[in-house]
């Protein structure tokens, strides 16, 4: 196990690398001028010459590269004042910390994240359960057609049709917003619970069918048949043996959209104007902002690696035939 | 003041755009229903267009006239597409951070606006807005007693000095460069490369500060338009004591009605009273709110559905710089309870179809002028809101600058605003023009540019040309057609004042010994004569200036053709039914920030 971790966490080590060297260089094929974007509107050649510095954009690109590196392990000084590490370099745009905006914005995708996987887990494993022991009967045709209408809606068109019944025409409830949960637990719940119920409805749809197919695929398994044939109980067949073989799958996927709302639910944050780590991919992807850009691939890149080594790891304690060597 | 220059542009709304039309059944305002049109007109703009007055001592007193039924307490909630540009006024140059500067900073002079939009120049911290010398060459300042900032440190001529000392340092890049330029020339820089930081300051002959409460400007040649130039934000102060440098334009001083309490970038800001302003000194601001609440992070299409709809706190929220959304303006002016919400007027903007005069194909001026007569200026118009968003443009100028006349119309546009496609083939015929040649057109990828790019392609493919669309990314696209050797023969650019003055607009865009990379003078345009009007309309007092600046307008719209009127723009914005105070301000083309107040605190 200990060896297993080892081998997985070094190999995540050079894949970050990697990623950076590869997104660095990538931004440089750009035929931009950093410092002219940044140049407002007296836009001089002095003033560029002057930005060109202050950004660090006149050193070499190779030095550049290796200074923000450095940076992520024992932080760097600007203008601004000293950047602990891990130093992901300070925005060309808002010439804010990237490590201290990645913190700032973290909380809210943290928040919508945990919020909807509850939910979603919770209605989409039960319902497809459900589906899956009532297989056949009216129940699961309910289940079945909803989950194929839902899954087939996108956030951006469900979002505002949710807002508009919810907030706008009736005034039910208050538009999105990011609230502390340790300063006004209420004011977070509530302020989430829209992009919440909109982002559970289409991921439980998904991860009912999800559930429902595994589910019957491995009530036909042998291993299943004989646990029948052998009389026990149809509950205990049924949770003890199908849906432990189930879980596989669904901890594979439920790995990978964890890991894609941790880096960003870029079309739920402007559906509900909230800002969170997709957002500000968004921003810095838009205003051509390389330090923003690269600690937000960077940062996403560290979830989708983590998420993968849990995953695989989960995989072992669901069966047992898998060996981590 | 380069407009729409919005720094995060957003695709991502195009797709969360496309999904409320299914809400709002994809309205616009078509100019076709069957609402009144009250729109403003051209005739409308004269309040805005008045020449500016200068204020002396007792107009430069506090406090501001109180608004009428004004009460005190509340929180405004503020709604923004994106962050502010910049809060360092030294750094600020465009609209959104310029409105904020009104609640938290204060300069030597202001613009004080009345209930008509009349704008008279006061002295904010000054005692009067500069009394001028030497033929204009020299202007002094006397500060007013008991202006203090946010920690209550006495502002000071020292004060002054620094603030204008630091814009020469590399800390600055993005302001204005006005007095700079004026006090020590294009290369200013030079004269203190870094800036107050190491000791060094400008010489007594060029910026003198004989006593704590005098401040002196003196210049080469005269400079009339000082204390407009003084009233931007870029000039406003920064107290030596509390400069931080680099650090300052996240965490700047107040000296204005409110200071910062929190910010975090990119999300929210947070203003709150500063216990340290006096109104007795302040002749323009009120401090009737406690504070505002910015969101930086509702789109424009957001805004507008929240404010129609006028739930919660929508109803102390206020539309700072963003206007109402082109798809939901129907809904806004089709309901009367939601369009009493409402403030509308013109922008500083002209938006102009620029021809890059170093092309060979729009070399002939009689192409050119082809070109102007054939453009369907109000279909251009209701590509961006219709009529609530823009005008059929005759000139060069806006209505918000002095002397704007508005039957001047060089292209017959107000009789055929949809141009007049016989008279372009007439002109073309004569040319020698050649079907099927063809004209690299450059637009940005915004759904406005996409759309006006669909109108330019038609109607000039109509003449014979061929039309080639270049499609640039909204985050260069000034950067690519500023470029002097860009490859596109036509673009969509926009302009506005910096100031009510033609100096601001003419100045930049069209003066010959200005064509650069880089610059403003998109069209490359370099006619002697115009630089010649420039020159000696700058050394003019206003009055004077005034028909020298119309000399030059005309010059450049009718016989050199440098870039084709297409419309004027337009501003309306939306508050909540609790927003008292509410008013169009020709100063900033926006909310009158100044006002406002909540009807139930």
């Amino acid at each position: 196990m200990l060896q297993f971790l080892i081998r997985r966490l070094s190999g995540a080590v050079v894949i970050m690398f990697l990623i950076g060297a590869f997104t660095f260089f990538l931004f440089y094929t750009i035929p931009q001028d950093f410092a002219q974007l940044a140049c407002g509107k007296n836009c001089s050649p002095e003033n560029i010459a002057v930005i060109r510095e202050n950004l660090g954009l006149d050193k070499p690109i190779t030095t550049q590269f290796w200074e923000f590196m450095v940076g992520i392990v024992s932080g760097r000084d600007f203008p601004q004042g000293h950047c602990s590490a891990p130093c992901l370099g300070v925005s060309f745009d808002s010439g804010e910390f990237v490590w201290d905006s990645i913190m700032d914005r973290f909380p809210l995708t943290l928040s919508l994240t945990v919020g909807g996987l509850v939910i979603f887990l919770l209605f989409g494993l039960g319902t497809g359960l459900l589906a899956a022991w009532k297989r056949g009967t009216a129940v699961d045709k309910v289940v079945s057609g909803a989950s194929m209408v839902l899954s087939s809606f996108q956030i951006y068109f469900l979002g505002p049709i949710v807002l508009s019944l919810l907030v706008y025409q009736t005034g039910w409830l208050e538009n999105p917003k990011e609230a502390s949960i340790t300063d006004d637990p209420a004011g977070w719940f509530m302020g989430l619970l829209i992009p919440w119920i909109v982002m559970a409805t289409i991921f439980t749809a998904q991860y009912t069918r999800m559930a429902r197919s595994t589910m019957i695929e491995q009530l036909q398994e042998e291993h299943v048949r004989t646990a029948r044939a052998k009389g026990m109980r149809q509950r205990y067949v049924f949770f003890r043996y199908a849906w432990r073989g189930s879980l596989i799958p669904i901890v594979t996927i439920i790995g990978m959209d964890l890991s894609a709302l941790l880096s960003g639910a870029v079309v739920t944050e402007y559906t509900f104007d909230l800002a969170g780590i997709g957002r500000l991919a968004v921003t810095g992807s838009l205003t051509k902002d390389l330090p923003l850009t690269m600690g937000v691939m960077l940062f996403g890149a560290f979830f989708i690696l983590i998420l993968n080594i849990i995953v695989d790891l989960a995989y072992a304690y669901i069966d047992p035939r898998v060996r981590l060597a | 003041m380069k407009p729409i220059r919005k720094r995060t542009a957003r695709a991502i709304v195009v797709a969360v755009a496309a999904g409320s039309l299914a809400l709002t059944g994809c309205s616009n305002d078509s100019g076709k229903n069957n609402s009144k049109d009250d729109s403003k007109s051209k005739e409308d703009a004269k309040a805005q267009s008045n020449p500016v007055a200068y204020g002396d001592a007792q107009a430069s007193n506090g406090p501001a006239e109180a608004v009428p039924g004004a009460k005190s307490g509340g929180v405004i909630n503020v709604y923004q597409q994106s962050d502010l540009t910049h809060m360092d006024p030294g750094q600020i140059y465009v609209s959104d951070a310029g409105q904020f500067a009104n609640l938290i900073h204060r300069g030597l002079t202001n613009f004080q606006e009345d209930d008509k939009g009349n704008l008279t120049v006061v002295g904010d911290i000054a005692t009067d807005s500069g009394k001028s010398s030497d033929g204009g060459k020299t202007w002094t300042y006397t500060l007013k007693d008991g202006v203090k900032d946010e920690d209550g440190n006495v502002i000071t001529s020292a004060d002054i000095r620094h603030t204008i000392e630091r814009l020469y340092s590399k800390v600055i890049f993005d302001g204005p460069t006005f007095v700079q330029n004026w006090l020590s020339g294009s290369d200013y820089r030079k004269a203190l490369p870094d800036g107050p930081y190491k000791g060094k300051h400008l010489p007594d002959s060029v910026l003198e500060t004989p006593d704590d409460k005098t401040v002196v400007f003196h210049f080469k040649s005269p400079q009339p338009d000082l204390p407009q130039a003084l009233a931007m934000a870029g000039y406003a102060i920064v107290p030596e004591k509390q400069d931080t440098k680099e650090k300052y334009d996240k965490a700047p001083a107040a000296l204005g009605p409110y200071k910062i309490s929190e910010y975090k970038a990119g999300k929210t800001l947070k203003l709150v009273r500063n216990e340290q302003w006096d109104e007795k000194t302040d002749p323009v601001r009120h401090q009737y709110v406690d504070g505002y609440n910015f969101s930086n992070t509702i789109d424009q299409e957001s805004q507008t559905k929240r404010l129609i709809a006028d739930q919660g706190e929508a109803k102390n929220a206020i539309q700072f710089t963003d206007s109402v959304a082109p798809t939901q303006m129907s809904t806004v002016v089709g309901n009367p309870a939601t369009k009493k919400r409402t403030i509308q007027g013109y922008q500083v903007y002209v938006w102009q179809l620029t021809f890059n005069l170093d092309s060979a194909k729009v070399k002939d001026k009689k192409i050119r002028d082809a070109i102007s007569y054939a453009i369907p200026n109000q279909s251009m118009v209701q590509a961006d809101g219709g009529r609530y968003g823009g005008e059929v443009a005759g000139g060069l100028l806006a209505p918000t600058l002095p002397g704007f006349d508005p039957k001047y119309d060089p292209f017959g546009k107000l009789k055929k605003p949809n141009g007049d496609p016989a008279k372009a083939k007439e002109l073309l015929e004569e040319a020698g023009f050649k079907k099927g040649t063809k004209l690299s057109y450059a637009y940005s990828n915004t759904p406005r540019g996409q759309a006006q790019m669909v109108i330019i392609k038609n109607a000039l493919n109509k003449l014979g040309f061929d039309v080639q669309a270049k499609e640039i990314d909204r985050a260069t696209f000034y950067e690519q057609v500023g470029k002097l050797k860009n490859p596109y023969d036509l673009y969509m650019t926009g302009w506005g004042q910096d100031w009510p003055s033609p100096s601001t607009v003419i100045t930049p865009v069209y003066d010959g010994t200005q064509v650069a990379d880089g610059s403003s003078n998109y069209s490359h345009i370099d006619d002697a004569q115009v630089n010649s009007l420039i020159q000696k309309a700058l050394k003019q007092e206003p009055e004077e200036a005034a028909t020298t600046w119309e000399q030059a307008h005309h010059r450049i719209v009718e016989e050199i053709n440098p870039a084709v009127p297409v419309y004027y723009s337009k501003q309306m914005q939306l508050f909540g039914s609790n927003i008292g105070g509410a008013r169009f301000s020709t100063e900033s083309s926006y909310i009158d920030i100044n006002d406002l107040f909540l009807k139930q605190p």
